[in-house]
């Protein structure tokens, strides 16, 4: 909030500061809500536009009917899965390749290579081999993510203090040791760095893949309420898998400063 | 490793030996694919040869078709990341300068950031069709938030003290937007056009698989509906060239406006 | 002689409620024009934010802050800094960064070249006017401030222990430089550091500031007969003298703050 607002809060009472400064924070939103409800049935069709009313019973009604789960879940199995999947591999070769020349040389090439390339543009060319479905999901979920954790993972690792290195060694570390003990825990920080970066691209690449190449899912969800024409419904799961977005960034922040708690 | 980095090789045999090393892992994994694609071992469907790929892409090129739909592709994405751009600088700036601005838009910021935008392409198809409007609003919609939430934070991040020796040497308040604030806070600026570009072709390719329309997403699709394969990697071809460029042209242009970084 | 900066029961008061701090309490000084002050005392006591109340950066809580009589509204082209960080636009070349306050003062073109390219030999910088500051040294970027700060010529000079992140010979280097220049162009000079010695070889009084909150404590009058070499002065049985009456009067503040 403003530094003037910070200021007329300070003014009031302890325990009444925490209320105000929470409801100064979402007073915004509450207009963007009261503009929209305003907005729908009046400016625009509800059809195009349905009420913020409307939209918030049809999300109850997901969850009672339960309608959403099958979907819900599929999805998170496959931003997990797929996310997952990526961070150990782009650990491996990041730190791989930041500490081994030959790996590097290997390597290099086609991470230049696909670097320019949105990862989503690969879609069709996964659903000719996979076909239309979960592996599909998975694997561009995978490879949308992998990049910047493989560039997170490199630079930390690049970076690890040499002072660090030699003082394990001269502890008696050796070889093999010394990446597991030194190198992985140093990195930590800036490899949680790159996974917090790769959640929400893990999020747009699953819905890219479950809007073009899905049975299931959220994103297909969404679509198909679409296409038969039941807006609020549409709106409904779009506002469910934003929120289950927005919730997980946040959960992953809260499990990196926990984690952190050392730096 | 960069995958930013420009290998430009001047030809005497040390860098001709270094340029090698750099590459010899794709030239192999290259002529293996040749290779395994010519002698069946991988049924065509899936995996065809290059040489067919690059003589469909040739095909593709010279009857218009690519790049036709390449133009059409770059011309939604360019359009929207500039309209983007404009609004997203102001909104940005303003947000840092203006407490009340900022109060607003925070929140509206903070919310609108980790929506997957690419989740609302159904919703724009909805309220602007499915023609070249509504994809180029949609990637205006969707890069508009790296490029305002860069730009406020890099306006905030101006050091005080570049303000203040400003003031000492009689700029007036108004003027220091212009004089001071906007030189300063370029590079972050810029740093959230780097970050939007990529998003402004996804966008598009994702919207134009889904609704086609034309484009090289469009193309792409149409490849695996006519289980014309070749089609579908010609596609990824230009796409990838088209990404490089792109690319290549922004940092370029970032190199000659902060020559002084 | 103009630049007589004048200070007056000076309050300066952060933050409201339980965050409230006193930075400076009750100060008054006077520095007359053309005269070299310098102000010292342990971290914290405030002397930065003395010399940003005079440059007009930051706004008195009470008391009040004249030039020549006239109580300062603001910052204003006759008061010049120089930081410690030297705060040059990076996006400007050494000359551009000269030019920039004569810019701002609507100096036509040439007239304005001439005087920048004066100012800039005068610190040494000559052959460096096409240069970004990212390609200087430390001790160059500061002789750049030095000169941009010059070049629109304001009554008094404001530096807030500009030779801090500099290395012992370039600071010696500098320091006279300054005072080379400070006896061509007459200026008022308050001058901050925490460096006992700089303070005594450069300046005609040296005000001690207590710790936390900053007020006046004493002030020394500095007559060294500077007309020998460096190494004269700061050898002699005088500087020692001044050296030890400013070190202690310091030295009693920073006392009762490290009980290790």
């Amino acid at each position: 909030m403003g530094y003037a607002t910070s200021r007329h809060i300070e003014g009031l009472p302890a325990p009444l500061q925490r209320v105000a400064g929470a409801l100064v924070d979402w007073i915004p939103l509450a207009i963007v809500v009261v503009l929209w409800d305003l907005i729908s049935g009046a400016v625009v069709a509800t059809a195009i536009l349905p009420a913020p009313g409307t939209v918030a019973g049809k999300i109850v009604e997901l969850f009672v009917t339960g309608q959403v789960f099958s979907h819900l879940y599929i999805s998170l199995f496959r931003v997990v899965v797929g996310l997952g999947l990526s961070i150990i591999a782009g650990i491996l070769l990041g730190i791989g390749m930041a500490r081994s020349d030959p790996v590097e040389n290997f390597f290099d090439v086609f991470l230049a290579m696909t670097y320019p390339i949105p990862k989503t543009a690969l879609v069709p060319l996964a659903i000719l081999w996979l076909g239309v479905g979960t592996s599909t999901a998975i694997l561009i979920v995978f490879l949308a993510c992998l990049l910047p954790i493989v560039l997170n993972s490199y630079n930390a690792a690049g970076n690890v203090d040499q002072n660090l290195i030699w003082s394990a060694e001269m502890m008696g570390t050796e070889g093999r040791d010394v990446l597991l003990k030194v190198i992985f825990p140093a990195t930590i920080p800036e490899i949680l760095t790159g996974i917090r970066q790769a959640v929400p691209i893990a999020f747009v690449a699953l819905v890219s893949a479950e809007l073009i190449a899905s049975n299931q899912g959220m994103g297909y969800l969404i679509l198909t309420s679409g296409q038969i024409g039941n807006y609020p419904r549409m709106f409904a799961n779009i506002v469910v898998i934003s929120a289950v977005a927005f919730v997980a960034v946040r959960l992953f922040e809260e499990v990196r400063e926990r984690w952190l708690v050392w730096t | 490793m960069d995958v930013t980095a420009d290998a430009n090789p001047r030809f005497d045999l040390s860098s001709a030996l270094s340029l090698v090393k750099s590459i010899y892992s794709l030239v192999i994994v290259l002529v293996l694919w040749e290779a395994v694609a010519q002698l069946g071992l991988i049924h065509y469907y899936f995996l065809p040869p290059l040489s067919d790929i690059i003589m469909r892409f040739v095909e593709l090129t010279l009857n218009g078709q690519m790049l036709y739909n390449a133009y059409l592709t770059l011309m939604r994405a360019m359009v929207g990341l500039a309209i983007a751009s404009v609004f997203g600088v102001l909104v940005g700036v303003l947000s840092a300068q203006n407490d009340l601005v900022d109060w607003f838009f925070d929140p509206i910021i903070k919310i609108g950031y980790p929506v997957p935008i690419i989740s609302l392409i159904p919703v724009f198809m909805l309220w602007f069709g499915i023609g070249d409007i509504s994809k180029i609003i949609m990637v205006a919609v969707g890069t508009f938030w790296p490029v305002a939430i860069n730009a406020r934070d890099s306006t905030r991040q101006v050091e005080t003290k570049l303000l203040w020796s400003a003031k000492m040497m009689g700029t007036s308040d108004r003027r220091l937007l212009w004089r001071v604030v906007m030189p300063a806070a370029m590079p972050g600026i810029l740093t959230g056009f780097q970050i939007a570009m990529p998003l402004s072709l996804i966008i598009t390719f994702v919207f134009e698989m889904v609704a086609g329309g034309g484009g090289l997403g469009a193309l792409e699709i149409a490849g695996v509906r006519s289980f014309e394969s070749t089609q579908v990697y010609a596609a990824i071809i230009a796409i990838m060239l088209i990404g490089i460029a792109l690319d290549r042209l922004l940092r370029m242009a970032r190199g000659r406006l902060l020559h002084w970084t | 002689m103009d630049g007589r900066v004048s200070i007056s029961e000076l309050e300066k008061v952060y933050g409201e409620g339980a965050e409230r701090t006193k930075a400076i309490e009750d100060l008054t000084f006077e520095v007359d024009g053309g005269e070299f002050a310098s102000v010292v005392g342990p971290s914290g006591c405030g002397k930065s934010t003395l010399l940003y109340l005079i440059a007009g950066f930051l706004d008195v809580t009470s008391g009040t802050i004249s030039v020549d009589g006239n109580p300062i509204q603001g910052p204003g082209t006759d008061r010049g800094v120089v930081f410690q960080n030297y705060a040059l636009f990076p996006w400007r070349t050494v000359f551009e960064n000269v030019t920039y306050g004569l810019e701002e003062d609507g100096v036509p073109k040439e007239e304005r070249q001439s005087i920048a390219q004066q100012y800039i030999d005068m610190v040494d910088l000559s052959g460096f006017e096409e240069k970004y500051p990212k390609e200087l040294s430390g001790g160059m970027k500061q002789r750049v401030a030095l000169a941009r700060t010059l070049a629109y010529e304001p009554k008094i000079l404001l530096m807030d222990e500009p030779f801090g992140a500099l290395d012992q010979p370039l600071r010696e280097s500098l320091q006279d430089q300054l005072l080379d220049i400070w006896g061509d162009l007459e200026k008022t000079v308050v001058f901050i550091t925490h460096d006992v010695e700089e303070a005594v070889y450069l300046s005609e009084r040296v005000m001690i500031m207590t710790r936390h909150p900053g007020t006046k404590k004493t002030v020394s009058e500095i007559n060294l007969d500077r007309s020998g070499s460096r190494e004269e002065i700061v050898t002699s049985d005088a500087f020692a003298d001044y050296k030890n009456t400013v070190w202690k009067s310091l030295h009693e503040e920073t006392q009762t703050e490290v009980t290790l």
